[in-house]
């Protein structure tokens, strides 16, 4: 990417997570966007809180707050020496082996979303005000609200233009009901300060306007894209398959993915072919919910709950179903049928999902129209031509969302905010 | 001698309802009747009552110097019937001219001669009828859906007693060619074949308000000139077009009504032209070649073939489906049921499940009802899936009825001659083979 005078545009992108270390959804949007990105010829300096990880030096250069400072020395001379220490492979596989045995995943979890997340988000942006003066960058990008106090902190030392990045909102985690608002001050925030905010989906641009006040004008769409996937995994599924045909839901079993709809579905579904078998993939605060409610309908010998499940399992998990199902109630994007239709399994996704703006080669649900999602299950079960048609159609079309063009959408924001000299 | 030939396309389908899977064996509702409705109010303000009562204009202004020819589906003629009487009442007053030619097709506007030529017999004969009861016209020209056409077509409508045919001008089959003159199918030599002049019709149906197009804005008088420029290649320009392009897929702001409004004056000052209705120009000019066309072809997209309707795997095992059971509801000899399957034929419902358009620009969504093809698919194969429990119903039930005859002349209870269930054979992949009726 060229800018004026010839030089690399450089970005200082931040985020609370990367892969491989804990890394959520968003984690995966950030590591693949960011890697994009340095394809197209940017340079990435990106800051993260916790870590550290492998991504580090094959694109792109990582700097982990936690390492830098782990004191709380905030003399900027330490920086440097410890940035010196870090930039040597090496060392930096050292330290990420050690850091990794000192943690359960527990605590893992706990250090990046636990009950201190708010001091360790103010304290993050202390921090990244410190490296934001000895970096050279031309644009701040910042990823998940946590990033946020980091931003505008970033923002106010250099003056250099911000740009906020929104995944998701605490009104899509929370549906609405239990709106934290320390998080929601923390999000409008952000938004606030930013010149530009980038979101996933038309889904969520929306939210943004209705929910927090952002003016339209500021908003750019960049929808996310599809993670390739190894296509020749394999899982010996026969023996449920000679009898049953397999339906499945991958995703937290939380309020916000819908699982309750996909038990009702599947009681639907029940009714008319008794041989079809559904597989749960997935743990969070509802499955004890979810589970009594598939006993009480008496459903609980068609389903299965694996638990977590990991990527080779998801793949696999993708390559043996006969359909993909995300009821998701508020998806601000949703990446998981992506990898269904990768696997070839067609896929039936709710209307409120970003994704469903870029797809056309699925079904399309309302979430709450248990009938409808039920009627395409059935359909999809039976109609064989449908489903032929469907899973072709769809398998090519994944393969058609790069992340080139997510990068080339981000890179044309950063321009119309260097171009407005800012 | 340059005569111009406009032929309207006048159709609408009935339109399937979300008929989902729970809707099999319980609802035999099958047709959106509010959204049916709706079009057919909308399209009749917009299009039907202004663009007929501008034609009733012109006919009475150019006093038999102009005139033009219409086909009417059955089907829309039905819906006007039922929600739009004065659209009818305004096409039975062009009647009246004696300036306007009334066209064959099927009744239900279908791909039957693709399937079964039986069926496409009667659906012919039913719109015969129909078109004799409501203007008083005995067609002797035949267009079949959507230009659909090959040699085999013109000789099977010869049978019928058809005089003339038309086509699509197809580059593919016409070559050097050219469109404006009247030629013989090969197969049926009784007959004479008018072909679209498509680039003159096209004009006006799809480029009329395009601001890219390098000849926009088309006046009548630039118009006029390139029909006259057919003077010397030929007797007739055929202008073939939906008749949805006045008001509807070209709106009332495009000036579209301006032009038609203008263009048989500008037409007509040239002393050497004139229009005709198709009948008309079969008449007056003798044919000059016979046409050789063994493969179907189609006035739709850019490939003028069957692949709106018939090319991709849903669309197909649709069609076949249809047909199959088609035989079921005849032997079940319901009328209804015949009726409503009829209505299945027509060609929309499989132009909806076109995967082409999500690469083919928006021509389908046009009227479309459902989001995606997929949908359209599924809604008409639980529709197809209802009928097969119908026709089950109705064979139990005359097979009780004749039981109960039989045992009440002759006391035994051979039912030896209802053992093979017709609806048991050869059950399709695509049919769900679970039992629906299941509450």
């Amino acid at each position: 990417m060229e800018k004026e005078g010839g030089k690399n545009l450089k970005v200082l992108m931040l985020g609370w997570e990367l892969p491989p270390f804990f890394a959520g959804g968003v984690g995966v949007v950030c590591y693949h966007l960011s890697r994009a990105l340095c394809e197209q010829g940017l340079d990435i300096t990106y800051v993260m809180p916790f870590g550290p990880t492998m991504a580090r030096s094959d694109y792109m250069k990582v700097m982990v707050t936690d390492h830098l400072f782990p004191k709380m020395r905030f003399r900027l001379k330490e920086v440097d020496s410890l940035l010196g220490a870090y930039l040597t492979p090496e060392d930096y596989d050292e330290e990420f082996r050690k850091y990794l045995m000192s943690l359960s995943p527990k605590e893992r979890a706990k250090a990046l979303y636990g009950p201190n997340v708010f001091q360790e988000a103010y304290l993050f942006a202390r921090k990244v005000r410190l490296i934001a003066m000895q970096e050279d960058f031309d644009i701040i990008h910042a990823h998940d609200h946590w990033t946020f106090p980091a931003a505008i902190a970033a923002k106010e030392a250099t003056g250099k233009p911000l740009v906020v990045h929104v995944h998701i909102t605490e009104f899509d985690k929370t549906g609405g009901a239990s709106v934290n608002q320390r998080v929601y001050d923390m999000e409008r925030e952000g938004m606030y300060a930013a010149d530009l905010v980038i979101v996933v989906s038309n889904f969520i641009k929306q939210r943004l306007i209705d929910n927090y006040g952002v003016p339209e004008w500021k908003i750019r769409v960049v929808h996310n894209a599809a993670e390739p996937m190894d296509k020749s995994i394999f899982h010996d599924a026969s023996k449920i398959k000679e009898t049953d045909k397999i339906v499945l839901f991958i995703g937290r079993i939380t309020l916000q993915k819908g699982p309750d709809y996909f038990v009702e579905a599947a009681k639907k579904v029940l009714e008319k072919d008794p041989n079809v078998k559904f597989i749960m993939a997935g743990t969070g605060d509802m499955l004890p919910r979810i589970i009594e409610r598939v006993a009480e309908l008496g459903i609980a010998d068609r389903f299965i709950f694996p638990g977590f499940v990991n990527r080779e399992e998801v793949a696999k998990l993708n390559k043996i179903a006969d359909v993909f199902v995300m009821p998701s109630v508020s998806e601000p994007f949703g990446i998981v049928p992506l990898e269904a239709m990768w696997q070839e399994t067609p896929a039936i996704i709710s209307r409120q999902s970003g994704v469903s703006e870029v797809l056309n080669h699925v079904l399309k649900v309302d979430f709450w129209d248990i009938s409808d999602i039920a009627s395409k299950i059935l359909a999809l079960l039976h109609y064989r031509s449908l489903h032929d048609q469907i899973k072709h159609h769809g398998s090519l079309e994944v393969r058609t969302l790069t992340w080139e063009g997510p990068a080339k959408k981000c890179i044309e924001v950063y321009n119309e905010l260097i171009n407005k000299g800012m | 001698m340059v005569s111009v030939c406009f032929y309207f396309q006048v159709h609408q389908p009935f339109r399937l309802r979300k008929y989902s899977v729970f809707d099999i064996g319980n609802n035999s509702e099958y047709f959106d009747e509010y959204k049916n409705k709706e079009v057919i109010k909308k399209v009749a303000k917009k299009c039907y009552l202004p663009t007929n009562k501008l034609l009733l204009k012109l006919i009475r202004k150019h006093k038999g110097k102009f005139n033009v020819s219409f086909s009417l589906s059955g089907v829309v003629l039905e819906q006007f019937e039922m929600y739009a009487p004065e659209v009818l009442h305004s096409f039975k007053e062009l009647a009246r001219t004696g300036c306007v030619e009334f066209l064959n097709e099927t009744y239900y506007h279908s791909l039957s001669f693709l399937f079964d030529k039986e069926e496409f017999k009667e659906q012919v004969m039913l719109h015969k009828q129909k078109i004799k009861d409501l203007f008083g016209q005995e067609a002797k020209v035949f267009r079949n859906t959507e230009l659909i056409y090959n040699n085999e077509l013109a000789n099977f409508v010869q049978g019928l007693g058809y005089k003339i045919i038309l086509a699509e001008g197809a580059d593919h089959i016409l070559g050097w060619r050219s469109p404006n003159f009247i030629y013989i199918p090969k197969t049926a030599e009784n007959m004479r074949l008018m072909l679209k002049n498509y680039k003159l019709s096209d004009d006006i149906a799809f480029r009329f308000s395009n601001k890219g197009w390098i000849e926009y804005p088309l006046t009548v008088d630039k118009y006029a000139q390139w029909i006259s420029r057919a003077n010397g290649n030929g007797y007739v320009v055929n202008l073939f077009m939906d008749y949805e392009t006045f008001g509807e897929h070209q709106w009332e702001d495009t000036g579209i009504f301006e032009f038609l409004e203008h263009l048989p004056k500008e037409i007509l000052k040239h002393p050497d032209n004139n229009f005709v209705t198709v009948s008309e120009a079969a008449d007056r000019y003798d044919p000059v070649a016979e046409l050789d066309i063994h493969h179907f072809m189609s006035w739709a997209d850019i490939e003028r073939d069957l692949s709106a309707w018939l090319g991709n795997s849903l669309q197909n095992a649709a069609a076949n489906e249809l047909y199959r059971i088609g035989r079921l509801v005849k032997e079940a000899g319901n009328p209804k049921l015949l009726e409503k399957w009829r209505k299945l034929t027509t060609s929309d419902h499989f132009y909806y499940m076109c995967i082409k358009w999500f690469s083919d620009g928006d021509v389908h969504k046009y009227f479309n009802p459902y989001d995606t093809p997929y949908e359209g698919f599924i809604a008409f194969m639980n529709v197809l899936n209802d009928i097969v429990i119908r026709v089950r119903d109705i064979k139990k039930q005359k097979k009780a009825v004749a039981k109960q005859k039989q045992e009440a002349y002759t006391h035994q209870a051979d039912t030896s001659s209802f053992a093979h269930s017709f609806i048991s054979e050869h059950p399709s992949e695509n049919l769900l083979d679970i039992d629906f009726t299941k509450k």
